[in-house]
């Protein structure tokens, strides 16, 4: 009975209606768009960093990450690697020399972390070859070739083939001095790297650091599922007992951290969107409630106690709500997985964003539990919007209400 | 032996309106027996809705008490005297105050939806009823689709849904054209002969009070005369 006029009673007034099951609706594919985009972007930039930067693990040795000195390194890495190689986790593994050192060209200098990779493994490790903007990717084949950022040649005033100069000290404490050539410049979804990362053959700096060839200070695995994570990560360990076994996650708090903050804004922006649609059926409801004073008296009086009054008032919210919700469900599933295979591209804003090592082009993305925690969550919030106005129907006095024009 | 049905004891109602009191009842006294047909008259602000709004049990006394048919309303609690209106006491409003949403069959029904009552049983009633008032055809008409007198009658038919032993009617024929309130009229005084339902109303219609057998005037609050007569 109940079920039925409130059904009847959502129909009273039509135009009423659609405006809050287009509100719910409206709120809903926001509430899941935006979700979806920052998922999207966190995601790109957690692949970004793991797949261009840093791979899922990393070994050092553990006065190399204290110290930051070439000299602490994992000495039989080529057996470690042959032996992380063969493990049917690991989609690429590679090995690196490292130092601090400085890059001069005839006008400016600035301070920078010198890799020394080796290129062919490179191109499956972290792709650099695809950052290539001008020149090539170590194709010359001459020892003295180095590739750095677009940005730390503008900020060094060279250009393709102009000769730089590095230093940096060797693991005797040396001063060592060595020219190199620009055989490409790279541009990453990274500015601020840009400007710090250079790479050199990792023999030649070997050779200039005094190391031995299997010597090396930076292990980077990347893993063909992130699932097998920790368990490689004990498996590395097992390798390397005395290294220092680190995960992406680990090595970049900073990443945590603006993930982090734009959680927060996903938060506030959701809060925000709850609010508001908490207001529109609020405030829709309880005009429905104040002009049926008179039938809600009418009620009362005839024998509908207070608690189906209050039930009536909710019920409304509820259906109009069950309309909206799987509208806007719909609607939400339809444009995440448009544009997880189109992207959004945000180009105007990707200079400022490319700093915190976003990309460019977004691809949204969510998953089904999150599709149905906002959906419970704005169903909640109609329903929980519904109480006021169903309140405000308790107030009555039935002797009262029936004498309101 | 006659058996009292509405007993108002001492009935006082003052309404504090923006701090200054209001004086709408002044110890009334009221005494009616089962099957009456009862008009309230008096000039407007007089106390009639007043007064049947306390012995509908939809709003308290400020002094007083009132009982109906043995039970002392106004000690009980809301459910209860929701409950009690739901099985005893008819309502019939001055401006129809059916549910719109609902169909004329669906609005009778309802009371009885409100008291368990199967649907089988309901549906029997409901066309019983409908044939009370002569409404057998409109039974599938929502209020917006029944004239004021149709509607008026669909109220009456609701009002005597759940069998009651009143029906408190507060100016039920006031919107009314002169032949729908004749016919209303009619049906409850037809009602009231056949089935010994008290009828209790407040009116200031000429007609209405020429069929009464009892006629109470209330004014400023007090009854002002009491006088039985013989109905038109």
């Amino acid at each position: 009975m109940l079920l039925q006029i409130s059904w009847r009673n959502i129909w009273r007034n039509k135009t009423r209606s659609f405006v809050v099951i287009c509100s719910i609706i409206i709120g809903l594919w926001a509430g899941i768009f935006i979700l979806a985009f920052a998922w999207g972007l966190y995601q790109n930039n957690i692949d970004d960093t793991v797949y261009r930067q840093l791979s899922h693990i990393q070994i050092h040795n553990p006065l190399f990450t204290k110290e930051n000195e070439s000299k602490y390194t994992i000495s039989n890495s080529d057996e470690i690697l042959q032996k992380l190689q063969s493990n049917k986790n690991v989609a690429s593994v590679s090995s690196r020399v490292i130092t601090l050192g400085m890059i001069s060209s005839p006008t400016n200098a600035s301070g920078i972390k010198i890799f020394g990779i080796n290129p062919l493994v490179e191109k499956t490790q972290i792709v650099l070859n695809e950052n290539v903007r001008q020149g090539a990717y170590f194709e010359t084949g001459k020892e003295n070739e180095i590739l750095i950022g677009e940005k730390l040649a503008k900020k060094l005033k060279i250009k393709l083939k102009s000769k730089v100069v590095l230093t940096f000290t060797n693991i005797d404490n040396e001063i060592i001095t060595a020219a190199f050539r620009v055989g490409g410049l790279y541009r990453s979804k990274n500015i601020s790297l840009d400007e710090v990362n250079v790479y050199v053959q990792k023999n030649e700096l070997v050779n200039l650091l005094g190391l031995q060839d299997s010597e090396s200070n930076e292990i980077a695995i990347l893993l063909k599922n992130e699932e097998q994570l920790d368990s490689m990560k004990i498996f590395s360990s097992s390798l390397v007992p005395k290294g220092k076994v680190e995960d992406w996650k680990t090595l970049s708090p900073e990443l945590g951290m603006v993930i982090e903050s734009f959680n927060l804004y996903t938060y506030i922006i959701t809060g925000i969107i709850l609010l508001a649609l908490t207001f529109g059926i609020v405030n829709t409801m309880l005009m429905s409630v104040l002009e049926r004073f008179r039938e809600l008296g009418m009620l009362m009086a005839i024998g509908l106690n207070k608690s189906k009054i209050f039930v009536m008032i909710l019920l409304e919210t509820l259906y109009l709500t069950l309309m909206g919700c799987p509208i806007g469900l719909l609607i939400g599933w339809l444009s995440v997985n448009f544009f997880e295979k189109h992207g959004i591209n945000i180009s105007m804003f990707s200079e400022g964003l490319a700093a915190y090592g976003f990309s460019s082009i977004i691809y949204t993305s969510l998953d089904n539990q999150k599709y149905m925690i906002v959906a419970i969550m704005y169903f909640i919030t109609a329903l929980l919007s519904a109480i006021y106005p169903a309140y405000k129907a308790l107030q009555l006095n039935p002797s009262e209400a029936i004498r309101k024009i | 032996m006659v058996k009292t049905i509405i007993d108002a004891h001492n009935i006082s109602k003052i309404y504090d309106k923006k701090m200054v009191p209001i004086m709408a009842l002044q110890d009334v006294h009221l005494h009616i027996e089962e099957g009456e047909f009862v008009a309230l008259v008096g000039p407007s602000g007089s106390g009639k809705s007043t007064l049947l709004n306390m012995i509908g049990g939809l709003d308290d006394p400020t002094n007083g008490s009132v009982i109906v048919d043995g039970v002392e309303i106004t000690k009980l609690r809301e459910n209860k005297l929701i409950d009690f209106r739901l099985r005893n006491i008819g309502f019939v409003f001055q401006s129809f105050n059916l549910i719109p949403v609902l169909t004329a069959k669906e609005n009778i029904g309802f009371v009885l939806q409100l008291q368990n009552v199967s649907k089988k049983e309901r549906e029997k009633r409901v066309m019983e009823l409908l044939h009370q008032v002569g409404l057998e055809d409109k039974e599938n008409s929502k209020p917006g689709e029944l004239s004021g007198g149709q509607q008026q009658r669909v109220a009456v038919a609701r009002a005597l849904a759940s069998k009651p032993k009143i029906i408190l009617a507060d100016e039920p024929t006031a919107n009314l054209d002169t032949k729908a309130a004749e016919n209303l009229l009619d049906i409850m005084a037809k009602l009231n002969k056949e089935e010994k339902i008290t009828f209790l109303f407040s009116t200031h219609d000429a007609r209405v009070i020429k069929k009464a057998r009892r006629v109470i005037t209330l004014v400023d609050g007090k009854v002002d005369s009491d006088v039985q007569q013989i109905p038109d």
